[in-house]
């Protein structure tokens, strides 16, 4: 049985779906609940909610965008009415509202759920915990190839094709680095002193950087996510990367472990990271390839990223037209 | 003669032109540009990344019955249209809008569904 791996459109499938005439299904809230509705200062209430079709769901005040399903616990100090807002057709929106009414006078602490412009590990470098959404990286002005190095170009389609079914991303092997910021999945970041953790959604990877100081391995073994290590320049976390294998792509190149990443996060005002890379394979590049800058969106609606198992792998060969 | 068979299974009953997003892969095995709606009851329902999927039983007017597969988003996308794994059960009489296999195989990618009570979700 032949396997076909069919040509991924990831980055180019959000920009797809507006317009073209979509007979959009109706959006409409299935729940909204708070349990319990009456407390006494101090105690939490657990809003829980559900949406079909939602169109951009907020819940206010204090809490902000969500999921389409999901729920949140609040301490509210007094009486308060949170309702869950939408869009729906024609520019209308549909809300729902629930009141939990606190008993007594206020005195307890407002909820903790008011987002921090600039938060603050406690050793004063940037808190850039949370989750983000992906960038649309585009390799800008082509890279200046090494002589003979043409080889290392992927041509996908007709007969030149020959790295057509690798590193397109529908295989659910790993992205590596920077296209694993390719993809419309988010990526978690989970940051400690000395750690910085990246969760990516898409295909399950993670990367393990490390901001104590350390070196790169001498030799390090390769890997899909390559070695990384971390350090501040500033308020910007810089992370240099080696040790890659030679499997996945730079956008639009194969590269060789040679490959040398540089990478530069700062968190802009609306809390998203400017994110710039720098790409290096004296194998394949004549000079080091600066990619334009991309913004990674902050995405504080989903407080972490999901599980993603490839588990069903559908022979898609047999569904295309008989020849 | 197994695409005739495909298509006198189709009922005519939406008429619907959506233009679904596919976050894997192309649709290239579909035929996105002439939509179908296929309705059945739902045998099967695989909550699974990186694409979920509903196998239905799909009976054509000789009361024959055939098992569709019908593909949809990943949980990501399914999620956030309001999904979750309970969203259809076995038993469920559905209608699935979308793509059907180019090579007439009972096959289809859906964007739209009608649930056994009537509410449309995107798929």
């Amino acid at each position: 049985m032949t396997r076909v791996n069919v040509p991924v459109v990831m980055a180019l499938s959000v920009s797809l779906a507006a317009g073209q005439g979509r007979v959009a299904p109706p959006a409409r809230i299935v729940s909204f609940t708070a349990q319990p509705s009456s407390i006494q200062p101090g105690e939490a209430v657990q809003l829980s909610w559900a949406t079909e079709n939602p169109n951009a769901p907020t819940i206010d005040p204090d809490i902000g965008r969500v999921t389409a399903r999901g729920s949140r616990q609040v301490k509210p100090a007094a009486t308060i009415t949170y309702t869950l807002t939408m869009g729906g057709p024609n520019n209308t929106s549909i809300t729902r509202s629930v009141t939990v009414t606190v008993a007594g006078a206020a005195g307890a602490p407002a909820a903790a759920h008011t987002v921090k412009s600039d938060p603050r590990m406690p050793d004063g470098k940037p808190d850039l915990n949370g989750v983000y959404g992906f960038a649309g990286i585009r390799g800008g002005t082509p890279p200046t190839l090494k002589p003979g190095a043409e080889k290392f170009k992927i041509v996908r389609g007709g007969p030149g094709d020959v790295r057509g079914t690798t590193t397109l991303g529908t295989d659910c092997v790993p992205l590596g680095v920077p296209q694993s910021f390719n993809t419309p999945y988010p990526f978690q970041i989970v940051q400690t002193p000395k750690m910085l953790v990246m969760i990516f959604e898409y295909p399950n990877t993670f990367r393990m950087i490390p901001l104590d100081g350390r070196p790169h391995s001498a030799d390090p073994d390769p890997t899909w996510m390559g070695e990384s290590v971390g350090r501040w320049d500033g308020d910007t976390l810089v992370v240099d990367s080696i040790g890659f294998n030679d499997k996945t792509e730079v956008t639009g190149y194969m590269h060789t472990e040679a490959l040398h990443v540089v990478e530069r996060y700062h968190r802009n005002e609306n809390g998203g990271l400017q994110y710039d890379v720098t790409i290096e394979d004296p194998n394949v590049f004549a000079s080091p390839w600066v990619m334009p800058s991309r913004v990674l969106p902050f995405r504080p609606e989903l407080e972490h990223v999901d599980e993603f198992v490839c588990e069903n792998h559908v022979d898609y060969g047999k569904l295309f037209e008989k020849r | 003669m197994m695409r005739q068979f495909a298509s006198g299974l189709i009922a005519l009953g939406l008429v619907l032109t959506p233009v679904p997003s596919f976050a894997h892969h192309s649709t290239a095995m579909y035929n996105m540009a002439n939509p179908v709606t296929v309705t059945g009851v739902v045998k099967r329902f695989e909550w699974t990344n990186p694409h979920a999927f509903i196998y239905l039983e799909v009976k054509d007017e000789n009361g024959k019955t055939t098992e569709w597969s019908v593909e949809m988003m990943s949980l990501n996308h399914l999620k956030s249209y309001g999904w979750t794994h309970a969203t259809v059960k076995p038993g469920d009489v559905i209608s699935c809008t979308g793509g059907a296999a180019k090579s007439g195989d009972p096959a289809m990618i859906s964007s739209l569904m009608k649930l056994a009570d009537g509410r449309m979700i995107k798929s």
